[in-house]
């Protein structure tokens, strides 16, 4: 397979074009030839009409393809490139004019040969400009593409495809039936010139380049179009190749263009700071959306803002202070002003917010922003701007201006955009933190939770000679309460109930510490006060520095009908004695673990052995209970829960429960708060 | 509310403690007693009168400077306390280790 080459659309009609041209020019040379010789040279007219088409249509080709080629295409570059035409054009024509007139009138200068190729060579150049123009007016038409515009300009070229061919039919003279297609063309021309879009754009300088760019078009074109008709010699010129429907349509497409951009630039020119401004308005603007990332603060949105509301307002000072309660210093931003002028200035301020708030003239009802006059020897004008953030007042902004009623309708229309803008950017900032902390505090209440369950037990070991029922209430979402049981053998079990100091994640990372030493040191059968001895060891490697474990311990034997007990600095149980129908403290010493972390702590270990009858009933809990103050500011207190107990002694170890508990509340009172972790466990035996 | 008072007697340093021990505050208990001992006191009496409550954590705070009193021979006394707090001491056992006193005159005597 023989692979074609990419076919260069360009360099092709460049060839072509150059051949063409050259044909052309054979041809009439040969006819000039015959007219001087008085030969019929036999070449019709129609063939030279359409080389002459042909070399339009190369020139079209070519320019095309290279134009939308060319990276370059801004405006500018697009303008330059037709007046650089242009000027060539016209250069060349000026340096034949000029060696026409060096050689006066010798015999060179009435050579007709050689008038006739100068005269192809204006032709080509001219055809030239105006085709690579025309071009280059499309992207400048087209530059804001819309239906209606580009069938516009297919019309437009179909009609200028028509115009070339035109000569057919017409034999260049100038009847009714040019005319007509004159006005059309030009008429379509018109209604294209109107396509302007592309001078806003143009910065200030731009502009006045554009002007001087357009006008080297306006005068190239006027000059070739005078030039053109001045080849009227009929001898010399067989064939008038630019008295063409065509190219006269086209000068006067190209100059009416080219007048229209250069009219609208030249009265643009006073207000065209208008539209940079509101670009520079719009950037700010997507400056102040963005939200703000994770690095930034606040405080860089409200930079930008200052800047923003600054150069919208062309003021002459600024400043932004904001209250902050959780920082010591207040946040504040000064532009081109000093803190002593500020403070003058905001004294007059606040004097003059009575009067402007009762005339009620320059108020945005969108945030509360107003202008005032001040009698300041510097400035005469200030724009007052709170900030809201969330709905409450966090600061404000001040610009001042050095002429009175410095700031318009549009200005303040476009800092309030900026500032609600900006005041949104900043919330929603804070709000994303907000969410981000908060689930954060949700897993890792999750986490605790989950923690908390795992080290209070499920079930209760007990059997048929008694009952047990145990409650634990902790403070924050993992507490420092522990209790706990274990069944040695049928008749004998021990329940335990301590209290870690403190309450918390810490204390719940030592109450877990307690249960693990509980769980290991109960299966070695110890008594009650052994047990505390070797808990205590441990605990003194474990325990952090200011810390303490309260402990009460309880060995019961169902077959004897006796419990052992040790109390290690815990608040003393409660029991209940049936015979006597009485309810007592059981008094017993004993220091809490981890004070003394040392031997010395086996001399304030001690334990007691009780007798109990079916009836009886201990209560064990925490000080948590003991503590929970009501509103007067009493304590709940031993004497309370002792006289309960007496009272509610009837009832199943789960009905005592709760009823200690209720009654924990009431005295609390409805909306009171038990602030420490508090666990209660009731024994009741058979 | 914790406020502390430091004054020196007589060779004694004594702190007087107005208001409740808690959590919070139990930190500046903390830093008073160990710049008495940093600072080489010898003896350290706590003036209890003015105290309301006191914490596990205030309590923490004295159990743990009991052995750095035996290490170096410091003398620490507490008295003043009121019947409440004294209930808090007595359950926990600390009575039994720490020199407790019913007020200044016989805290200062023995």
């Amino acid at each position: 397979m023989i692979k074609l080459p990419q076919i260069n659309f360009g360099k092709l009609s460049l060839l072509l074009a150059v051949f063409v041209w050259l044909a052309l020019l054979f041809v009439d040379l040969v006819r000039l030839f015959g007219i001087l010789n008085e030969m019929e040279s036999g070449i019709s007219i129609e063939f030279t009409w359409i080389l002459e088409i042909l070399f339009f249509l190369m020139v079209y080709i070519f320019f095309s393809d290279n134009i939308s080629r060319n990276a370059k295409n801004e405006f500018l570059n697009l303008i330059w490139r037709a007046a650089s035409t242009g000027l060539f054009a016209v250069a060349v024509s000026l340096l034949i004019f000029l060696f026409y007139g060096s050689l006066g009138e010798s015999r060179l200068s009435q050579e007709p040969f050689l008038r006739n190729l100068f005269y192809h060579i204006n032709f080509a150049l001219t055809s030239i400009f105006l085709i690579s123009s025309a071009i280059l007016w499309k992207h400048l038409i087209l530059y804001q593409k819309n239906k209606r515009v580009v069938k516009q300009w297919q019309a437009y070229e179909l009609a200028m495809l028509v115009a070339m061919f035109f000569i057919f039919f017409n034999q260049n003279t100038l009847d009714y039936s040019f005319l007509f297609g004159l006005a059309i063309l030009i008429g379509l021309g018109l209604v294209l010139s109107g396509n302007l879009k592309w001078i806003p754009y143009l910065t200030f300088k731009e502009k006045w380049k554009s002007l001087l760019f357009l006008f080297i078009i306006l005068s190239t074109c006027g000059f070739l179009f005078v030039q053109t008709q001045g080849y009227t010699n009929r001898i010399i010129y067989p064939v008038n190749l630019t008295d063409n429907l065509f190219l006269i349509s086209l000068f006067g497409f190209i100059f009416i263009y080219a007048l229209f951009g250069f009219l609208v630039t030249l009265f643009n020119l006073p207000t065209s700071s208008v539209f940079e401004q509101k670009l520079a308005e719009a950037i700010s603007f997507q400056r102040l959306s963005q939200s703000i990332k994770a690095e930034e603060n606040e405080e860089q949105v409200l930079d930008i803002l200052m800047d923003s509301c600054m150069s919208a307002s062309y003021a002459d000072g600024a400043w932004l202070e904001m209250d902050r309660i959780d920082q010591q210093a207040d946040f504040l931003l000064e532009r081109l002003i000093d803190s002593v002028t500020r403070e003058g200035l905001n004294a007059l301020i606040i004097n003059a917010k009575d009067i402007a708030r009762r005339s009620h003239e320059k108020f945005s009802t969108k945030s509360n922003l107003y202008e005032i006059r001040i009698n300041h020897p510097k400035f005469k004008s200030a724009l007052v701007v709170p900030l809201f953030i969330n709905k409450s007042l966090i600061g404000r902004m001040v610009f001042i201006k050095e002429v009175k009623d410095g700031f318009n309708k549009e200005m303040i229309n476009i800092i309030s955009t900026f500032v609600s803008q900006a005041c949104i950017s900043v919330e929603n900032h804070r709000l994303l933190n907000q969410a981000i902390l908060n689930e954060r505090y949700q897993e890792e209440l999750k986490i605790a939770q989950r923690v908390q369950k795992a080290l209070l037990p499920t079930k209760l070991d007990h059997n048929a000679s008694f009952d047990i029922s145990a409650y634990s209430n902790a403070a924050d979402e993992v507490g420092g309460d522990y209790y706990d049981t274990f069944k040695l053998d049928e008749d004998r079990y021990v329940l335990i109930i301590g209290d870690v100091s403190g309450k918390g994640t810490s204390a719940a990372f030592h109450m877990a510490q307690m249960k693990g030493i509980f769980q290991s040191l109960i299966q070695l059968n110890l008594s009650p006060s052994d047990f505390l001895i070797k808990a205590n060891s441990a605990l003194s490697k474990c325990l952090e520095r200011n810390h303490f474990i309260t402990v009460s311990l309880f060995l019961i034997n169902t077959d004897k009908k006796i419990f052992c007990h040790a109390r290690a600095g815990h608040v003393p149980t409660l029991h209940f004695d049936s015979l006597a129908s009485k309810s007592k403290y059981l008094g017993l010493d004993g220091l809490g673990l981890g004070i003394l972390r040392n031997k010395l702590y086996e001399n304030h270990v001690d334990e007691k052995t009780f007798t109990y009858q079916s009836g009886d009933t201990l209560v064990l809990f925490t000080d948590g209970i003991i503590e929970a103050k009501n509103h007067q500011g009493q304590q709940f207190g031993f004497e309370r829960l002792r006289a309960l107990l007496e009272v509610y002694h009837e009832y199943n170890t789960k009905e005592i429960q709760a009823k200690l508990i209720d009654s924990l509340h009431h005295f609390v009172g409805g909306d009171g708060k038990i602030d420490d972790d508090y666990s209660i466990m009731v024994v009741k035996f058979n | 509310m914790l406020n502390i008072e430091g004054l020196e007697e007589n060779g004694y340093h004594i702190l007087i403690l107005v208001g409740e021990v808690d959590a919070s505050n139990s930190v500046i208990l903390d830093e008073s007693i160990q710049k008495l001992i940093a600072g080489g006191s010898l003896a350290i009496l706590i003036d209890c009168n003015e105290l309301a409550y006191i914490s596990s954590a205030g309590l923490g705070v004295f159990m743990s400077y009991l052995e750095d009193f035996q290490e170096k021979n410091i003398d620490f006394r507490i008295f003043g306390l009121s019947e409440k707090v004294f209930e808090v001491f007595k359950i926990l056992g600390l009575h039994q280790i720490m020199a407790i006193f019913p007020d200044k005159e016989t805290a200062l005597s023995s």
